[in-house]
């Protein structure tokens, strides 16, 4: 968030064609009616006849939406965007209205695109929202149009800096706003994983999730355009130990919210696990700069290795230890393949080091499919990993604290909590040590790194060591969450997942790590409709990502310089760039 | 002794075949310095396109001659890898050609995946392996060695060929203007252009020339073992690489040679290193390791400092 406030180059620089040009002094209007078609698509009936695989949700298929107090679903969303569009049109006091406007309209598009596209799809064509057996359900095309007009007024009108808010409170003011803030994420997050629900009640659960980030999207961009996300951004730096403190006590809170059920917590405890990993690998890539693609490799050796000291009846080792000490084998273990792994670093660059590193990775599937020296299990996989246990409690179970019950899998979501705030708070650390400046000079060019003084060989290996070991640690804890271990969980698709989470979200940033993680295993366990075109997508999101923004949804201040251009003097075409530079902060 | 000398001669084979596809590694990385990681699969569309081909759109009557139906496959593989490579080229790698480093091999990923995924969804009954018609004459030749060595007329076929090729691809880039264009912007890209050569068009055509072979190599991989999966897209382009590596990257001659040793050392570590079959690939990735991390310039490079 602190680095989208870069501004466009304003719109206005491109001769615009005359038509629209026309219309700017009726931007105030042209918003009023883009709001009042949103609102009014909202409450017209959106499909003509119940779909096949039963009625589409928020009463989509009602005649005419004839209550609009009961609204809910993605017709609340659009009444919000269309009441917002209207006030922020008439109240001329708001800062940058039109840039507000324009994130509204861009919500309210995707928000009708994506269910007028369901309903479409799902009813077996246009009829399904146009015509069909003497009714109309415009609903959509109105929600759509009224976007357009919006986005459309926002483009007429000169699009504003986003402003800068400067309200400073009393401290406990701000705590307690901070508190709100935080309480809030909470409940979206909750209300993000929890969105269409799952299994085979949950029909349209894609079209609902899709839809919801869609409103998602556009609310925020609207508090961006506004200014406000900036402004509660900067509260978090002033008060960044009692946000982490907060935020901590907001993630363990999670299982209170409605996302507390066995499954969510699933979900919840493999995305933590991918997310620690991925910071683990944001060490190597984002920091020192180093490409690993055969970085999942470590995360099965901590799994394997917590598998056989686990007691599990299949394992070759056979001993049971206590799972802290387990943890830190594994980290240790892992650790040490880490360094080996990195060793190559001393006389390897650039691509070829990646390859390395891919290489590695196969070597290590290879022969865990073989199960080298009855370790791995081989194909039949390490079955029947016990539960972590303490004080008598196996960490499968159920949690009753007084009139609390927490269910089953809780133990294990907080146990990764912890681990990705652990982890987290080894990166933030490492990342402004010595050690951490000595990497970011690596990486950004390792000759005068070394001309420096920097002992660049050593400096290269801790950080596959220490990257290594945080995915250890997290493969440890992943061995007994599913209680299965197979190799099949660790080839190299799982490594360029965990490349694009940490490219995502954005290198070398810990929210960036997070945020990537969150999406790349969120995305498929939501759409489960597309499971087929899950891969297919994702190759296509990793070339457009490269293409559109390379920085990562979270960009790094340092990293964000060096990645979206490289001035070439030679090329003419590079102007552009240069703009861009001009422009940032 | 039969054991050794049929492994050699199937060694020999796979190596033609990796050969092939290290010529598009070789020859898109010394121009752009790019590892094209989709390069595997552009190799896997070609088998693809081949048999799809032969399958749904030619009629039977053509598809029982072979000596009609062998050169159409092998044309249509060519063009369809071809065409993948240069839309490749053109969408995914020409913008990011000022980016830096990481960009492009992320991308390059990106486009594997995507390629891979593609024909899995969208090829008939992709997801698992699928038959190859076997189109060239059947049989072996059976030298008198031992017990017999039999060599496979479609494995002579793919050797013939491979050499062929490259032979032509060599005295291409050595002796035409285009091939001279080449390896101007393989050198400086910028006084390339200062000497009249457009750099975007020889890229582009460096892209069609490895796809093109590539595309081949499909067809022929599909003809000598039957079937064709979309994984084998994935990992004889690794092993190309290494092919590509071991023979100095840049290098036509090294590719081939590279491609051959790989072969090789495959086939010979199935046959005779400790683990067999199973830890076959393994022993290529050591060598892969070991020769990136011992002589990165491969056999033929020269000693520049390899680019990081």
């Amino acid at each position: 968030m602190t680095a989208t406030t870069e501004k466009k180059p304003p719109a206005h620089a491109a001769p615009r064609p005359k038509g629209i040009a026309a219309l700017k002094p009726h931007t105030t209007t042209l918003m009023v009616v883009g709001g009042v078609l949103t609102l009014l698509g909202s409450f017209l009936p959106w499909a003509t006849f119940v779909l096949n695989k039963g009625p589409y949700p928020a009463q989509a298929t009602l005649q005419n939406f004839t209550a609009p107090l009961a609204s809910s679903g993605f017709r609340l969303h659009l009444v919000l965007f269309g009441i917002a569009a209207i006030v922020v049109a008439l109240v001329k006091r708001i800062p940058a209205r039109h840039r507000i406007a324009r994130a509204l309209g861009y919500g309210t598009i995707a928000v009708s695109v994506i269910n007028g596209l369901w309903i479409t799809v799902e009813g077996g064509g246009l009829g399904a929202i146009t015509a069909s057996e003497g009714s109309v359900a415009f609903g959509a095309i109105v929600a759509l149009i009224g976007g357009i007009v919006l986005a459309l007024a926002s483009r007429v009108g000169d699009l504003e800096p986003v402003p800068e808010i400067g309200w400073k409170f009393n401290r406990w003011v701000e705590w307690l706003i901070l508190l709100v803030v935080i309480v809030l994420l909470l409940l979206l997050v909750a209300a993000v994983l929890t969105s269409g629900g799952f299994g085979a009640t949950a029909t349209y659960a894609g079209a609902v999730f899709l839809s919801f980030l869609a409103a998602l999207g556009g609310f925020l961009g609207a508090l961006h355009a506004a200014g406000l996300l900036g402004w509660v951004n900067a509260l978090f730096d002033r008060h960044r130990g009692y946000a982490v403190i907060l935020l901590l006590v907001a993630a363990l809170c999670l299982p209170l919210t409605s996302a507390g059920t066995e499954y969510w917590m699933t979900v919840a405890t493999n995305i933590g696990v991918y997310a620690a990993t991925a910071i683990g690998l944001n060490i190597v890539v984002g920091l020192a700069g180093l490409l690993d693609l055969g970085y999942v490799a470590f995360l099965g050796i901590g799994a394997f290795v917590a598998a056989n000291l686990s007691g599990a009846a299949a394992s070759a080792v056979g001993i049971h230890l206590p799972f802290p000490l387990v943890m830190v084998i594994a980290a240790v273990i892992a650790g040490i393949f880490g360094a080996i792994v990195g060793s190559p670093t001393l006389r390897v660059r650039g691509d070829y080091l990646a390859i390395v590193t891919l290489a590695f990775g196969e070597i290590f599937v290879r022969s865990a499919q073989n199960n080298i020296g009855g370790l791995t299990g081989g194909s039949n996989a390490i079955p029947g990993i016990p539960p972590v246990e303490a004080f008598g409690i196996g960490f499968d179970q159920a949690l009753r604290i007084g009139p609390v019950s927490l269910p089953r899998g809780v133990l294990y979501y907080f146990l990764i909590v912890l681990l990705v705030a652990f982890v987290m708070a080894v990166f933030a650390n490492l990342k402004y040590s010595r050690l951490g400046r000595a990497w970011i000079a690596i990486r950004e060019d390792e000759d005068a790194a070394r001309a420096m003084g920097i002992r660049t060989g050593p400096v290269k290996i801790l950080a596959f060591l220490i990257g290594a070991m945080l995915a250890g640690l997290a493969g440890a804890i992943f061995a007994h969450k599913t209680a299965t271990v197979s190799y099949e969980s660790f080839r190299f698709l799982e490594s360029v997942t965990l490349l694009a989470a940490v490219v995502l979200g954005g290198m070398g940033t810990i929210p960036g790590a997070v945020l990537g993680a969150s999406i790349l295993f969120i995305l498929p366990e939501k759409l489960r409709e597309f499971a087929d075109y899950r891969l297919l997508l994702f190759g296509i999101a990793l070339v457009l990502i490269m293409r559109y923004r390379p920085q990562g949804l979270v960009p790094d201040a340092h990293r964000r310089a060096e990645l979206v251009e490289e001035p070439e003097p030679i090329d003419t075409g590079g102007d552009k760039p240069t703009t861009r530079e001009a422009v940032a902060p | 002794m039969s054991i050794l000398m049929s492994q050699i001669v199937n060694g020999l084979i796979l190596g033609s075949l990796i050969g092939l596809i290290a010529l598009g590694y070789t020859m898109v990385y010394g121009i752009i310095q790019l590892i094209n990681f989709a390069h595997g699969e552009v190799f896997m569309v070609g088998a693809y396109g081949a048999v799809g081909t032969a399958t749904f759109v030619l009629p039977t009557a053509v598809t029982t001659q072979w000596w009609f139906l062998l050169p159409i496959m092998i044309v249509i593989g060519a063009l369809v890898s071809m065409v993948v490579a240069i839309l490749m080229e053109r969408f995914a790698y020409r913008p990011l050609r000022n980016a830096p480093r990481l960009a492009p091999l992320i991308t390059a990923l990106g486009v594997s995946v995507a390629l891979q995924e593609a024909v899995r969804v969208f090829y008939p009954e992709a997801t698992a392996a699928i038959p190859f018609p076997s189109i060239f004459i059947p049989g072996a030749l059976v030298l008198p060695i031992g017990d017999g060595v039999p060599i496979q007329y479609s494995g002579i076929l793919i050797v013939v060929v491979a050499l062929v090729l490259a032979f032509a691809l060599n005295t291409f880039v050595e002796q035409t203007r285009l091939g001279r264009a080449m390896r101007a912007t393989a050198q400086d890209r910028d006084v390339a252009r200062l000497m009249g050569i457009n750099p975007d068009r020889v890229i582009v055509l460096t892209f069609a020339l490895g796809g093109a072979l590539a595309g081949v190599a499909g067809v022929l991989y599909g003809n000598f073992y039957n079937f064709i999966n979309i994984d084998m897209g994935f990992q004889n382009g690794i092993f190309a690489f290494t092919a590509a590596v071991l023979g100095g990257i840049g290098n036509i001659r090294g590719a081939v040679v590279g491609g051959l040793a790989i072969g090789l050392i495959k086939s010979l570590a199935g046959q005779y290193l400790p683990g067999g079959g199973a830890y076959d690939y393994v022993w290529i990735f050591v060598v892969l390791i070991a020769v990136l991390v011992f002589r990165p310039q491969g056999f033929f490079g020269e000693t520049e400092r390899v680019r990081a």
